[in-house]
């Protein structure tokens, strides 16, 4: 998979290209709008993450240009989160936003999310070792036991079963369980987490759950 | 308007002195036509006075002719050169003539009756008076006449007068208002310089009572209030500036002291993670501080609008509840929600004001108690209320409880709380609603309120 990362700032380039190119994407990156959309042009990507505040041509013209040719989904990075500026690239064609300053594993779940293509599977039900969850029957087994969760408890499972092996930060976590589109300062996703491994991690070996520090939590079986 | 005088003392002098004018104009003008009009009526009966003379006189001399004769009779009645006097009979022939100057005889109509009188101008101006008498000779026309020049120029030396004394009364007039107005603006001055005395630095200081003058108490009254909106604006712009400079000295402190520290020495990869993670920490902490101050920028913005839905109370507190109910079990408190009816607002917004009050309930909250929120109409509007048992708040910190980064304790920073900020945007939430925030702390409970005002009527913000 191709991404660009069309991005003046050099730090942020670097970044983005080290950590995705990690994540096992090829990256490409421009450090202004005249460059980037040399090469927008010119390669095929499967993602293109744009700035909006760029030297010579900006972002927003730079996604006109883009969408005249190819309906390659782009996301757009930008430091003013008016609310304008998100509905004028959402009308321009983009296919997602983040606000800066973003959480690099936020922009990973995003960058997932815009290349998995087309609706995520209708899974009902999901495994991962021994755990077990049946979206239909609302249950939750491990090692054959049956495990009682609260409503929350189970919809925090379930998300994370959902993608599993992806790192999701707090805020996004709070945002699908809770609708809490804000951070609250809080640690209450920490405390749900805590109380969600009291019942599937704490009895048994393997754990599945795992805290990513600084960044947020994960569901997988380490090996 | 260029022509019109920029300073007060100017323009009231002028308008003083043109009211002098208008006033001295209108008295001399009805003093002048009083004279004119005495004059004439003077002149006149004299005229008429000669005519009933020269009447008698031709009775008493049978006729004209042997009037004629003894002219000094009549001459010495006439005296000078102004005066004239024709007695004509019905063939126009003229019978006795008085004529200095030489005037040709005027023609006039018939006058059997009373005496008439015309002022003829045509190489001079002349009154004239006449009447026809019988005679035993005939009939006859006595005509008396005096010249106008006389008086017209006795009456245009006095208009002359008039128009000096006038000029020279605007003029006194004008400098006397000058002065006067200049000593009546002295108050005025005074005020001005004491208010350009004080500047940024000296906002404590007051403009003094010194002058009487009501008008001037008032103005006074409102620029005293205006310094002090100005002087508590400008301390809290200070102390906030210095806060948040403060807020984010102590993150970025910590981020380059153990960065530092770190970095003295070669580590093992789990110290780097640990630094790397510490960092994170401190970084979203400056993320999280920056995000409150951007959005209470944007609401306290004067053009910034709410888009209003219909909200179910009972609903939104429930989502809120079960967000909080693990954060609340932690401290072994209960949230309980009363909440009830409906309310006009913008959902993001309100969720955000009451998430920020059940934090701070469950963070000051006695360990082992209920946090409450309940709602009531009062008439037209909504009350929402966040309650919790605990140490009241004392009573000097309520009326701050609502500034940015106030904080009733300065070592109550705990990591991961609001960096003071919570509470001030529960109230730029509600004054972009228009509605307020309150809170009352006792010994039996601390309670915030919001209240929002009905929909559709905006409230004045304060």
């Amino acid at each position: 998979m191709r991404i660009l990362v069309v991005e003046d700032e050099k730090k942020t380039a670097d970044y983005l290209q080290k950590g995705l190119a990690e994540s096992g994407y090829l990256v490409e990156v421009a450090l202004n709008g005249i460059d980037g959309q040399h090469l927008a042009l010119e390669l095929e990507f499967d993602l293109i993450i744009l700035d909006v505040m760029l030297p010579g041509l900006d972002g927003w013209q730079l996604l006109q240009r883009i969408r005249r040719t190819s309906s390659v989904p782009v996301l757009f990075l930008t430091a003013r989160d008016a609310v304008e500026d998100r509905v004028k690239g959402l009308e321009l064609g983009a296919d997602d936003y983040l606000v800066k300053p973003f959480s690099y594993a936020e922009l990973l779940a995003r960058v997932r999310t815009l290349l998995r293509r087309g609706p995520p599977r209708a899974v009902e039900l999901f495994q991962v070792a021994d755990l077990q969850l049946d979206l239909l029957r609302r249950r939750v087994t491990r090692q054959g036991e049956r495990i009682v969760l609260t409503n929350k408890e189970f919809a925090l499972l379930h998300l994370l079963l959902c993608r599993e092996g992806e790192v999701l930060s707090r805020t996004y976590i709070a945002s699908q369980v809770w609708q809490m589109n804000f951070d609250s300062d809080t640690n209450v996703v920490d405390v749900a987490i805590r109380r969600l491994r009291a019942k599937i991690d704490d009895p048994y070996p393997v754990k599945l759950i795992q805290t990513v520090r600084g960044m947020g939590y994960a569901l997988e079986a380490q090996s | 308007m260029k022509l019109w005088p920029q300073t007060l003392s100017l323009r009231l002098a002028l308008m003083f002195a043109l009211s002098c004018v208008l006033l001295l104009g209108g008295i001399s003008v009805y003093l002048y036509q009083s004279l004119h009009h005495e004059i004439a009526w003077r002149d006149d009966q004299a005229l008429a006075g000669r005519i009933e003379r020269m009447d008698a006189l031709i009775e008493d001399s049978q006729t004209v002719e042997a009037l004629r004769r003894r002219p000094q009779l009549y001459e010495n009645m006439l005296g000078n050169r102004d005066n004239f006097l024709w007695i004509v009979d019905d063939a126009g022939n003229t019978q006795i003539e008085i004529n200095p100057v030489n005037l040709p005889l005027p023609v006039l109509p018939r006058n059997d009756g009373a005496i008439q009188w015309r002022t003829i101008d045509r190489t001079m101006p002349i009154r004239l008076a006449w009447r026809r008498i019988e005679d035993s000779s005939g009939n006859l026309t006595l005509i008396a006449g005096k010249l106008l020049t006389e008086r017209n120029q006795m009456l245009a030396a006095y208009r002359m007068k008039v128009w000096l004394a006038l000029a020279t009364g605007g003029g006194l007039a004008f400098l006397l208002g000058l002065a006067i107005s200049h000593r009546g603006m002295r108050p005025v001055r005074d005020l001005a310089e004491r208010a350009a005395a004080i500047d940024a630095q000296h906002l404590y200081l007051r403009l003094e009572d010194t002058s009487q003058a009501s008008e001037l108490r008032a103005l006074r009254a409102a620029l005293n209030q205006m310094l002090a909106r100005l002087e508590a604006g400008f301390a809290q712009l200070s102390r906030f500036s210095e806060d948040l400079a403060h807020e984010m000295r102590t993150p970025l402190g910590n981020l380059m002291g153990q960065t530092q520290q770190a970095l003295g020495r070669t580590r093992t990869v789990d110290q780097y993670q640990d630094l790397l993670a510490s960092n994170q920490e401190e970084y979203e902490r400056l993320a999280r501080m920056i995000d409150n101050m951007l959005f209470l920028a944007r609401t306290e913005q004067p053009a910034a609008t709410v888009r209003r839905e219909r909200i179910d109370l009972s609903e939104l507190a429930t989502q809120l509840c079960e967000y909080f109910d693990g954060l609340a079990e932690e401290r072994g408190m209960k949230l309980i929600n009363r909440a009830r009816g409906t309310v006009d607002a913008d959902p993001d917004l309100l969720r955000r004001a009451l998430a920020n009050l059940l934090v701070n309930a469950l963070r000051y909250g006695a360990p082992g108690s209920a946090v409450g929120i309940d709602s009531r109409m009062q008439g037209d509007k909504v009350e929402i209320s966040v309650c919790n048992l605990g140490e009241p708040i004392a009573q000097d910190h309520l009326p701050h409880l609502f500034d940015r980064f106030y904080r009733c304790d300065s070592s109550r920073n705990q990591p991961g709380d609001s960096g003071g900020l919570g509470l001030a945007i529960v109230r730029s939430i509600l004054h972009l609603h228009g509605g307020s925030v309150t809170v009352c702390s006792d010994k039996e409970e601390t309670r915030f309120t919001m209240l929002f005002p009905p929909h559709g009527v905006p409230v004045q913000l304060n």
